[in-house]
């Protein structure tokens, strides 16, 4: 199976400040593919070769097997969900997007597109008179006209509520069974965990982290939180937290917990707010940002 | 593509009245002051020429360069230009879509308001020479606002930016005009916009050998060549980081 996108050894750089490190990836035809990172991990730089919009200065891009500069190959294929602006405040939204829709290189209907994402009815409106949500509706309905076999959405539902986040990934999803492949950068890790089939995590510039949720989170011991009734004592492993409870961090979790209960059960203890779970995205994140060698450093 | 992109901002420039204001209205405004004051620049070292070649200069600084800059600043800050850059259609393509229009608006502003000279007075003695001239000047603006647009941060800084050449124009139209030919010709045709302001003179009035005419060209290609070399360097598709 043709990787849809190819990344080999891809570098980017701002002057001497190198934004991008020899990053190498695939994204296959169909998947949903989320790039995450903290800011300044090198996510948008990434992006933005892909979409064409920067020039890789090591290492090589592939859309669709196309140079992605090549934007009368790429183009027609590809839709693109920015990061925010570039409408027209003097254009009105169905003027936007049939402008946007007809320079795609795809074929579509504009009102069609706009009851998809729920701006049927501000169709005449200005742009300059959208909400921000609003606008990252219509910056959506961009990328989704046509069906292109490929999208690319640029933190999508920043600015959006609930219940338009949760329509657009409902598009998404039809878009999915349709066989649209998709990358996705994101700050809403649990949309990460929740839609995406793999992850990669930048930071510093380089490809730390790649997988499925599963792979990425199993990289991180699990966490076992409780609290005791003041005067008894906590079994050895268990660490005592600022907040007064007490956390146990597991490879094992299942032995460890039953180690616990057991202890509990044994010592007549009674464990308040027990909980016990698997890592989380953001705290892989966190943990990546915080054994990160500082950049200085290592750029010397 | 590039007539989509050129209807969507002729649409703009229309709804959007301070810059339909800027391209149409300043411009003519001050053609038609020139023309009616035609009957007191006969005596004038350039004649009736002087009035053609500071109305072109006028609606080619005013209508067409600040309107290109300003324009061009705007729709990079709004990143317009970058979401025009997702899409399949070419870099070239996308700046003659957005820049199609104010040249179409200045075209047809020459157009009329030496069309209203000639119709009122002798008209040009040699049309094609004065076509000629209106097609290097626009050209040269042109290639003008794309260099200045480099330099240029925002739709704002574009009120500085485009004062050196907007007035720089005007001021040597005027020069040109109002001082005779035999007066330092090398430096005032080889001033950007002076061998195009010399030769809509010589095309309105006559009289000038096709040699020297001529060599008129070689100073304007040579600007828009060293414009179009700027704009290589310094053009930027987004607002810097």
């Amino acid at each position: 199976m043709n990787p849809v996108i190819e990344l080999d050894r891809l570098s980017v750089r701002y002057g001497g400040y190198p934004a991008v490190r020899d990053v190498s990836l695939q994204v296959l035809p169909g998947e949903l593919y989320a790039l995450l990172g903290t800011n300044g991990a090198g996510k948008t730089s990434t992006l933005e070769t892909i979409e064409g919009h920067r020039s890789a200065d090591g290492g090589s891009v592939r859309v669709f097997g196309e140079d992605p500069a090549r934007r009368r190959a790429v183009r027609p294929r590809t839709g693109i969900m920015l990061q925010n602006g570039g409408f027209s405040p003097d254009l009105d939204v169905r003027e936007s997007l049939e402008l946007f829709g007809a320079l795609s290189g795809r074929k579509d209907d504009g009102q069609r597109v706009l009851d998809v994402v729920g701006l049927g009815h501000r169709a005449r409106v200005r742009v300059a008179q959208l909400s921000g949500g609003e606008q990252r509706r219509l910056d959506f309905a961009t990328a989704i006209w046509g069906t292109p076999e490929l999208i690319v959405l640029d933190e999508p539902t920043t600015g959006l509520d609930v219940n338009a986040r949760d329509d657009l990934w409902a598009v998404v999803g039809a878009l999915r069974s349709e066989g649209t492949t998709f990358l996705l950068t994101t700050h809403y890790l649990e949309e990460a965990q929740e839609y995406a089939d793999r992850i990669g995590v930048m930071q510093q510039g380089r490809l730390r982290l790649e997988g499925t949720v599963a792979d990425i989170t199993s990289t991180l011991p699990g966490r076992i939180s409780f609290r005791l009734t003041p005067g008894v004592s906590a079994p050895a492993q268990a660490e005592r937290m600022p907040d007064g409870g007490f956390t146990i961090t597991t490879a094992r979790m299942q032995n460890d917990l039953h180690a616990l209960l057991g202890w509990a059960d044994v010592n007549a203890v009674q464990l308040h707010a027990l909980e016990a779970g698997s890592p989380r995205l953001d705290d892989v994140l966190r943990s990546i940002a915080d054994d990160q060698p500082d950049r200085s450093e290592e750029e010397r | 593509m590039t007539v989509a992109i050129a209807a969507s901002e002729l649409k703009q420039i229309i709804r959007n009245k301070s810059v339909l204001i800027s391209a149409t209205a300043i411009p003519l405004g001050t053609s038609a002051l020139l023309i009616l004051g035609r009957d007191s620049y006969r005596d004038f070292p350039a004649g009736l020429g002087f009035a053609v070649a500071a109305m072109m200069t006028s609606i080619a600084a005013l209508g067409l360069y600040v309107t290109a800059v300003t324009t061009l600043a705007a729709r990079r800050q709004t990143l317009f230009l970058k979401r025009l850059r997702s899409t399949a259609a070419g870099d070239t393509g996308i700046l003659t879509g957005l820049l199609a229009p104010p040249v179409l608006i200045s075209a047809v502003q020459v157009v009329i308001v030496l069309g209203v000279l000639a119709s009122i007075t002798e008209g040009p003695a040699n049309p094609l020479l004065l076509a000629l001239s209106g097609v290097l000047l626009i050209a040269l603006m042109l290639a003008l606002a794309l260099a200045t647009v480099g330099v240029t941060r925002s739709p704002e800084h574009a009120q500085v930016t485009t004062l050196p050449i907007t007035l720089g124009a005007i001021a040597l139209a005027m020069w040109i005009g109002l001082t005779s030919a035999d007066s330092l010709p090398l430096l005032k045709a080889l001033l950007p916009t002076g061998a195009t302001t010399r030769l809509s003179i010589n095309a309105w009035n006559g009289g000038a050998p096709v040699e020297q005419n001529l060599l008129l060209l070689l100073p304007t290609l040579g600007w828009i060549a060293a414009a179009l070399v700027m704009t290589k360097i310094t053009f930027h598709w987004e607002p810097r980081r």
